[in-house]
């Protein structure tokens, strides 16, 4: 009973003397959401286009024919880049711009590339290479993308090519057929002909025969149609949220302002015992380390509700007012901020630990700084892209708090990810607080 | 014979391969006021330390007898200063478990002629050490540890201070206080304990201490 009475006194002593530096908790709440809107900002243009460099050891022309049909290849592979931008260079500047960062990948058209598109018998190849990086998957898979979109342009070409055969087989008319022009009577006149001849028996045979490739063709046109596009992706543009008043964004913040706020404040207001030279005072049986520990970690969990409530507020306020489609969930902030209590108590142990380790208020503050952006951004890495720094972010809790805030705010059914965050983040709690309560001797060491 | 009131047995404190203290024992009985003496970096604030309960010795006991309390003022002033004097007492009272802090506190304030209302960070040198020391009094203790109390105060406050000092000795009561003023050690100590690279080097009363420490 002392102990949490002891806790409470000196959670209000804390919060007593927060108020009375207001400059310090603006600043405190202001520099992460400033950082949070940093982050945010670079984190939305995480999708946008990588470079990527194409050497044309080909020299393509303006203009190819290929199976009749005249493409300007260069235009097309402009055109169909449209998650990357493709810088053309020539080999040695591609290499070069590879290994500087310049762009990260180079695709390399190499010679005899347009014979082989107009010999149609033979798949021309084209080269890619990647650095090696966390995003090399990525920009792997928008190349495949990038061929899959040139080869559905010759592919379309190609398959339109060839209906048009057959029509012209079936129908009769002028082909083009490797640069010469053909007049073809065409099955349906020929058999007409035919047909018109009574008196010769074979004739018959010979109509029975061509209504019958008449019809096998027709199929076939009707096929090749259908396998030109199997399936076909219907796009449509709804109105929604921006990016920067994303659910993803949302979550960030908040996971990203309380991060520094409660690792700072539970670094600075755990130090400020020993540089006021009270820790000796309260070390002396007065209070149990425990209280201390507690009181300490209460106050960077009751900073972290109070900031996290205005930064949810703050957010509902603008979709409100703003009339963003999907408008905030209300319903669901009691959740958010049950997650915000649990993970400003976690990190507010981890800065307890680093006021406790660091003995003195401004080294305290710095190491918090220092700590806290390891963290978040570790948390900020894709678990896909890197995963020894998903391992690693997992005994922290900005991934879990960012998880526990998207899935609580935006989740259709949220429990089956809230649950698990929730326990992460306590079993943390659990980890960090008995690691700083290992510490909390040196408060009161000389 | 005056009740001993407080015992060190024995005690050692090392920080990492520094030995900081060395087998020292000590007594303390009521009606006495004992000054440890002894260079910088002899061991005085170690001890004290030691003695407060806020740093555990390597090796030895502390002793403190029945009901007796000890009372510390460390060499720094010791409390908030973004807590008003009036604040801080009330706080310290309540952490003692005193059973009516709020009249504890306006006791001490009126006791030592602080200002209640101002942020104690923004009281002068004095009043800051006075402060610190009105709360080493809160609880009546039965020891007071006071560690170079006067470094820093003038003639006025000092000697407001030892008035404190043998009033608290003359109500039953023992002071333990490092000093390294001769004339403060020679007119306020009863007995005088020596320290010296860590260990005990001198114990006996003020002119037995005068004599020792003129012998080469």
């Amino acid at each position: 009973m002392k102990t949490l009475r002891d806790a409470a006194l000196l959670t209000h002593k804390d919060l007593v003397s927060l108020r009375r530096a207001p400059l310090v908790v603006i600043l405190l709440a202001l520099y992460p959401l400033l950082i949070a809107g940093l982050v945010g900002t670079v984190a939305g243009y995480a999708n946008s286009r990588p470079r990527i460099a194409v050497v044309d050891l080909d020299h393509i022309p303006a203009k190819t024919t290929v199976a009749g049909h005249t493409y300007e290849i260069k235009s097309l592979i402009n055109e169909v880049a449209k998650n990357v931008r493709i810088s053309w260079m020539s080999k040695a500047q591609a290499a070069q711009a590879l290994r500087t960062g310049e762009v990260v990948g180079v695709i390399t058209i190499p010679h005899g590339f347009i014979n082989d598109l107009k010999s149609v018998s033979n798949s021309p190849q084209v080269g890619f290479e990647t650095s090696q990086g966390g995003i090399s998957s990525r920009v792997t898979q928008q190349m495949q993308a990038l061929i899959y979109n040139l080869n559905r342009k010759l592919q379309d070409a190609y398959l339109k090519d060839a209906i048009g055969y057959i029509s012209i087989i079936r129908g009769g008319g002028t082909a083009n057929f490797l640069g010469s022009d053909y007049k073809v009577l065409g099955i349906e006149k020929a058999r007409a002909l035919l047909a018109a001849d009574k008196k010769n028996p074979q004739a018959a045979k010979v109509v029975r025969f061509l209504d019958t490739a008449n019809g096998a063709l027709r199929a076939s046109e009707l096929s090749a149609r259908a396998v030109a596009q199997p399936i076909r992706l219907a796009t449509a543009t709804r109105s929604g949220r921006g990016w920067l008043l994303s659910a993803q964004m949302q979550a960030y913040a908040l996971a990203l302002t309380v991060s520094i706020l409660a690792l700072a404040l539970g670094a600075a207001v755990t130090a400020s015992e020993r540089d006021e030279n009270v820790a000796c005072l309260l070390g002396r049986g007065l209070v149990s380390r425990f209280s201390l520990l507690a009181a300490k970690i209460a106050l960077a969990t009751i900073i972290s509700l109070a900031v996290g409530t205005v930064i949810l507020l703050a957010f509902g306020a603008i979709v409100e007012i703003g009339g963003i489609a999907g408008g905030q969930p209300w319903q669901r902030i009691p959740l958010v901020l049950l997650g915000v209590t649990l993970f400003g108590a976690a990190l507010g142990a981890i800065g307890t630990l680093i006021g406790a380790l660091a003995r003195e208020g401004r080294s305290a503050t710095l190491g918090a700084l220092l700590v806290a952006l390891p963290i978040v951004l570790l948390g900020l890495i894709p678990r896909e892209i890197a995963p020894p720094a998903g391992y690693v972010s997992d005994i922290f809790p900005f991934s879990h708090g960012e998880r526990f805030f998207s899935s609580a705010l935006y989740d259709l059914h949220p429990w089956a990810t809230v649950g698990p965050e929730a326990l992460w983040m306590l079993g943390l709690l659990v980890l960090w607080g008995a690691v700083a309560r290992l510490a909390q001797p040196r408060l009161t060491e000389s | 014979m005056a009740e001993t009131l407080l015992t060190a047995h024995a005690v050692s404190r090392r920080f990492g391969r520094v030995i900081a203290l060395e087998s020292i024992d000590l007594e303390l009985r009521s009606g006495e006021a004992v000054a440890l003496v002894g260079p910088n970096g002899a061991g005085k604030s170690t001890l004290m330390s030691i003695l407060a309960g806020a740093l555990k010795a390597s090796e030895g006991q502390i002793a403190v007898t029945g009901s007796a309390k000890v009372g510390w003022l460390p060499q720094r002033p010791a409390h908030y200063g973004r807590l008003s004097a009036g604040e801080n007492l009330v706080l310290f009272a309540r952490l003692e478990q005193m059973d009516e802090p709020e009249r504890e506190a306006a006791r001490m304030l009126e006791r030592f002629s602080l200002p209640s209302d101002r942020l104690s960070a923004y009281l002068s040198i004095g009043n800051r050490q006075r402060l610190s020391l009105a709360i080493a009094l809160l609880g009546n203790p039965n020891v007071l540890l006071l560690d170079e109390p006067t470094a820093s105060l003038d003639p006025k406050q000092r000697a407001l201070l030892w008035g404190e000092a043998q009033h608290h000795i003359a109500a039953g009561g023992a002071v333990l206080f490092s000093s390294q003023n001769p004339e403060e050690v020679e007119r306020h100590a009863t007995r005088v304990v020596a320290l010296d690279s860590g260990h005990l080097v001198f114990g006996g009363s003020p002119e037995e201490y005068t004599v020792w420490e003129r012998e080469p």
